[in-house]
């Protein structure tokens, strides 16, 4: 394989990466690239899958462009195409991270919030009230559904609830 | 019958928000007997705000928040990265179903989510509007 397709390749391959959801991209691409090369799908396809390999066990392990460029010469390329794809990998890699990152397990996420807040005018047990609350809709992520949550708040919840915020916010500002 | 004349009358004090004496005297009819009516005012008066307070809250509405609670947990690997350092709050809030439903046994139920820095982020910003709104409309 010689340099330019194989930084073509490389290309293609860090481009699916970073955005995982493309699988068909990918696939069309790949195809693409084969054709053009005059090389058979079937044998692209598995040398692709063991080059994905390494970037993955890579991304788990943390491991710097130097020791991912060791691998791939262990693995046999040579040092040319091994340093391009180091070089490819740290521009790469924050991408990828805050991708793994953002995939890791999170339990009831919240999705969004919405909120109105009134006045209560009257009941059937009062005849005039003038109370003002505030209702909030929460939108959780449970496994793959979604809940919607809707609550009610009096004023002083409100700003003891605004209060516990801003608290868990600099807890976690101290933490990052 | 009686308690329910009573019941009648105190219910109409509270839904007419009456706090004077002179009102609540006037809703007994003419000939009614004179110490009666002034004891029976009386203890209305007495009563008035607190039956007003147990009315509102136990109006319909929506489900009520009745506590929250919350931690802040550091990830600190997954078994997509085995080294990192995340923060992440978990929030946990009890709901209480509407009261005029449940009776005398409320349905408090909680519910925990998870919340990353950047929805906190965004949470308190809407927060802030929302006070800012609730500000400006008691200013005016």
């Amino acid at each position: 394989v010689s340099s330019q397709q194989f930084s073509a390749l490389t290309e293609v391959l860090f481009r699916f990466l970073t955005e995982p959801k493309e699988v068909e991209r990918f696939l069309t691409q790949l195809s693409d690239f084969a054709t053009m090369n005059k090389i058979s799908l079937g044998p692209l396809k598995n040398i692709v899958k063991s080059i994905l390999l390494v970037p993955n066990g890579a991304l788990k392990r943390n491991l710097s462009s130097e020791q991912v460029r060791a691998d791939f010469i262990a693995l046999g390329l040579s040092d040319e195409k091994a340093s391009y794809f180091a070089e490819q990998w740290k521009v790469n890699s924050p991408t990828l991270t805050r991708l793994a990152v953002g995939q890791t397990l999170m339990i009831n996420q919240l999705i969004d919030m919405e909120w109105k807040f009134g006045v209560t005018a009257g009941s059937s047990e009062l005849e005039k009230v003038g109370s003002i609350f505030l209702q909030l809709k929460l939108v959780i992520k449970k496994g793959s559904q979604m809940e919607n949550v809707y609550i009610e708040l009096t004023l002083p919840q409100f700003y003891s609830f605004l209060h516990e915020m801003e608290r868990v916010k600099t807890s976690l500002e101290s933490f990052s | 019958q009686l308690v329910s004349a009573l019941h009648n009358l105190t219910r109409h004090v509270v839904y007419r928000g009456l706090t004077r004496a002179e009102d609540i005297l006037s809703l007994f009819p003419e000939n009614f007997h004179q110490n009666l009516k002034n004891l029976l005012t009386k203890i209305i008066l007495e009563n008035i705000s607190a039956w007003r307070n147990e009315a509102q809250a136990s109006q319909i509405s929506l489900p009520r928040l009745v506590d929250m609670d919350w931690r802040v947990d550091i990830k600190t690997s997954s078994d997509s990265i085995s080294r990192m350092a995340v923060p992440t709050c978990l929030l946990q809030l009890k709901i209480q179903e509407d009261v005029a439903l449940c009776g005398n046994s409320p349905v408090v139920s909680a519910l925990t989510m998870e919340l990353s820095k950047e929805t906190l982020d965004t949470m308190l910003e809407g927060l802030g509007r929302i006070r800012d709104q609730l500000s400006a409309v008691a200013n005016k």
